[in-house]
């Protein structure tokens, strides 16, 4: 037996080494540190760690390397939807960080073991204890992330996909408020999440007996070289990218969305909703540009599908809405069907406008949860609809930012959600799929008139003493909220830099 | 047995462990209490274990059998006891006829994809291990070999998920202790205070003739003692009525007179 | 017998594991049945190792392995946690969250 260990080109994966590093020093941090310098040590670890990974990224900007056995690949997309990871997970990171908006700490639980409502949690609370593990939980789940965006094999892909999920998972059930809600969200969460993880596996395990490899190139190069197509081949594929498309929250696997949505800490739900349709586009771009771009006529009507069902459904039943948080769920929900049309293009076009709609995306969602955050009443955050009558006249600079995402969100010119739509059409339309597009467009129009609602409550509605207060937030959430609104009318304005960056990052590496 | 071919002692090994497997994966889903559940589930990984050794895969077959029976549905079962064995099914739909359009929808899946892959594997060939594992000199060195080559990465990060899942389980479960441990002293002053019962509970007859469990305590005046029954049989009314000649022949020996009518009994 | 029998046995237990998480609705009985299902996989990825000649595919059930004994620790800490929240593990009872 001759061993000769892989070659890891350690500068391509740094990046990812330093997450990995900082959360196992994070782990270390909770261990010995003394509670009362704690938070400080873990912000300057998390804050460190990403900003490092980001410069470490920009630095790696030429590279385009296979490494680590080829099992991990470092590309021109994989780099971009890296440094989008990193960049949005700063922000999200930021808001978890805010202290100064609920008056007795930051949005987690002060213990998430001690019972809800029991003497234990308020004497707790009243201390002053804060989780800080979430911390550590955050790195691992960054990291998880970055390595589904790289994965070049379906087995590094699936224990991303967990590493990603593990820590969520955890995180969605640790509100300080309204806390049965939040386990109870965590728990459906949970159950779904794996169970789409096995139907995942099981699709892999299909996919593996055909092409007798999980390496995604030599999947590749089997569907093209093997004389006939089996159907063994085409249910794996169908059941593998249902691992990716739970997380993306695409119809039907979007049960989990608004509940979620609805039941995480608000500063969880702004890091994940940005982060993890990234990270879950990234995976699904691969998967089916790589490892499926030669059968591209077997997968395009299944995603076909997924998207006009996800744009129709996540629209409509978004109109029904009364709690902000579950509305802006479905509108996840009905954004995913509309990256979905860029995707289904098979094209460099729609490689280039699916990432482009993904940041622009991230970004607006960062800042919209930043002030669903804000915006309290005695109770917490004031989510029901009712609460935000008026709201628009006691603080107009935080209602016009909203409005600017919501805006966006909805695809108005001068916002990066323009752009983003416009994109993802055209490249639908070069590839030939204008009856798609038509649905789009007729789904964005019913999108439109919700967002444009809450606008239209938050300035046009008189305020009532049910309107709830804005509160002023330390640098943390100010930063993320000011990010959002110049990344979204940046990319509205002055789109180009970014997509001559995408299209000089060039296609996947094959 | 290694080689491509199913030779007929497989052939007999498949059919009835695979037949277990089912079994054991049905009851599962029908049965109406979670433990018997768990048990079903055992038997079908137990099962599944000795289909991996007929798949030359004698390693995965044990780590199976010591991972999966062994700790994971040992976890399951332990969980069970914390949650309660007859935490059963609510019967309450949210939907109506949720479960039955569950039901069609999940056996039109299992009939697709069955006859899907019936269909697709019809003349499947079977190359057989033999290469692979002489390779590098058997089956362990050769998952070894892969693991520390290909899926080298793979193997490091699962370290991240390790992590998470333990210090998952310690933020949920663990709770601090936000107050100063008691003393001695006070935890004893407490006891007093509390003007109940400080001591032990007398145990089951003490001074009767019978130290069962349902045989009450006898005072010194000769009444019985309540605490000395557990609750459980006070409340079902199974406490052991008391012999009034026996409470006279403890009378008669504490007065120190004869016991001999004792032996006439 | 053809080895692709394996297989179809692993797609049987893989729906009823399936169908086991549609149809039961206590939290602890829905995790076992995707066990079930991850377990039938493991079973589909040896098979196909087998009738591959190469090893890849035992390597996956083994991380596998190690991925849903992770995952147990996690998802059993979840519903220990609610069940002392609630004291119940039925996922639909006091149903806070609509569907």
């Amino acid at each position: 037996m001759n061993f000769t260990p892989p070659a890891i080109d350690y500068f391509a994966l740094s990046p990812m080494i330093v997450i990995f590093a900082a959360a196992i020093v994070s782990v270390l941090v909770e261990a010995f540190a003394p509670r009362t310098i704690r938070r400080f040590l873990q912000l300057l670890i998390v804050f460190g760690a990403l900003l490092t990974s980001a410069v470490l990224i920009v630095l790696n900007a030429g590279t385009r390397t296979v490494t680590g056995g080829g099992a991990v690949v470092i590309d021109g997309p994989a780099l971009v939807m890296m440094g989008t990871i990193v960049v949005l997970s700063i922000l999200g990171a930021a808001l978890m960080a805010e202290r100064s908006i609920d008056p007795v700490g930051d949005s987690f639980a002060a213990r998430a073991s001690s019972l809800p409502g029991s003497e234990d949690e308020r004497q707790l609370t009243q201390r002053g204890y804060l989780q800080t593990e979430i911390w550590p939980l955050t790195l691992f789940a960054v990291l998880g992330m970055l390595l589904f965006v790289t994965a070049n094999n379906l087995l590094l892909m699936f224990v991303a996909l967990e590493i990603i999920s593990l820590p969520l998972y955890l995180m969605t059930g640790m509100a300080r408020r309204r806390r049965l809600l939040s386990q109870e969200a965590s728990l459906k969460y949970f159950l779904l999440g794996v169970f789409a993880s096995a139907f995942y596996l099981y699709g892999a395990a299909l996919v593996y007996g055909y092409s007798g490899s999980i390496f995604f190139p030599e999947i590749a190069q089997s569907l093209t070289s093997k004389p006939s197509e089996s159907i063994v081949v085409f249910i794996g594929m169908g059941m593998l990218i249902i691992g990716p498309l739970f997380k993306i929250g695409a119809v039907p696997f979007h049960q989990w969305v608004p509940d979620v949505y609805q039941g995480a800490p608000t500063a969880v739900v702004g890091f994940m909703a940005a982060t993890v349709k990234v990270a879950a586009f990234g995976a699904l771009l691969r998967i089916l540009y790589v490892a499926f771009g030669g059968v591209r006529w077997d997968w395009d009507p299944l995603i076909w599908i997924v998207a006009v069902a996800s744009m129709i459904l996540g629209s409509i039943v978004a109109l029904l809405q009364t709690d902000i948080k579950r509305l802006l769920g479905y509108s996840w929900i009905a954004q995913a069907g509309f990256i979905l049309v860029g995707l289904a293009a098979a094209s460099p076009a729609g490689l280039e406008s699916t990432m482009f709609y993904v940041i622009a995306y991230g970004f607006a969602t960062v800042g919209t949860f930043a002030v669903i955050s804000m915006v309290r009443d005695a109770n917490g955050e004031a989510t029901n609809l009712a609460a935000w009558a008026g709201i628009g006249r006691k603080s107009p600079l935080v209602a016009s930012a909203l409005s600017l995402f919501l805006l966006g969100l909805a695809g108005i010119p001068l916002t990066s959600g323009f752009v983003s739509k416009f994109a993802v059409f055209v490249a639908a339309i070069e590839a030939g799929a204008t009856w798609l597009v038509i649905i789009g467009v007729i789904a964005s129009l019913i999108a439109a008139f919700f967002y444009v609602r809450i606008v239209v409550i938050m300035f046009f509605a008189e305020p009532t003493e049910q309107t709830a207060s804005v509160v002023v937030p330390s640098a943390f959430t100010t930063i993320s909220l000011s990010a959002g609104v110049a990344v979204t009318l940046i990319l509205g304005i002055f789109p180009q830099p970014v997509l001559d960056m995408l299209s000089n990052a060039g296609l996947f590496l094959r | 047995m290694t080689g491509g071919e199913v030779g007929t002692g497989e052939t007999i090994v498949f059919w009835v462990c695979g037949t277990l497997a089912v079994i054991g994966a049905l009851g599962m889903v029908i049965s109406r209490k979670a433990v018997h559940s768990a048990l079903f589930i055992a038997l079908t990984m137990i099962n599944l274990a000795i289909l991996y050794v007929a798949n030359s895969a004698p390693f995965l077959g044990m780590v199976q059998i010591i991972v999966y029976t062994g700790a994971v549905m040992m976890l399951f079962l332990f969980v069970l006891m914390v949650v309660g064995v007859d935490a059963s099914d609510s019967l309450i739909e949210t939907i109506k006829g949720q479960r039955v359009a569950a039901l069609l929808m999940g056996i039109g899946f299992s009939i697709l994809l069955i006859a899907g892959l019936g269909n697709g594997l019809m003349e499947t060939s079977s190359i057989g291990l033999e290469t692979a594992n002489s390779a590098n000199g058997g089956n362990v060195e050769g998952l070894a070999m892969l693991i520390f080559t290909d899926y080298l990465i793979a193997f490091q990060v699962t370290a991240a998920l390790l992590i998470t899942a333990a210090m998952g389980a310690m933020i949920l479960t663990h709770r601090e202790r936000w107050y100063p441990r008691k003393t001695q002293r006070e935890l004893s002053e407490e006891r007093f205070a509390a003007g109940t019962h400080p001591g032990q509970l007398p145990p089951p007859g003490v001074y009767a003739r019978h130290n069962a469990v349902d045989t009450p305590a006898l005072l010194p005046d000769g009444s019985t003692s309540d605490l000395s029954v557990p609750e459980p049989l006070r409340a079902r009314d199974d406490v052991r009525e008391i012999d009034t000649d026996d409470i006279e022949g403890i009378r008669k020996l504490s007065s120190g007179s004869s016991t001999t009518d004792e032996g006439d009994r | 017998m053809n080895p692709a029998n394996y297989i179809l046995l692993s797609a049987l237990l893989f729906s009823i594991g399936a169908i086991g998480v549609l149809v039961r609705r206590n939290a602890i009985i829905v995790f076992m049945s995707v066990e079930l299902m991850l377990n039938s996989a493991n079973l589909a990825f040896v098979a196909f190792a087998r009738m591959n000649g190469n090893l890849d595919g035992q390597v996956v059930a083994f991380f596998v392995m190690v991925v849903a004994a992770a995952e147990v620790v996690v998802g059993l800490a979840i519903i220990v946690t609610i069940f002392r929240t609630r004291r119940s593990a039925s996922i639909d009872e006091p149903n806070l969250l609509k569907y």
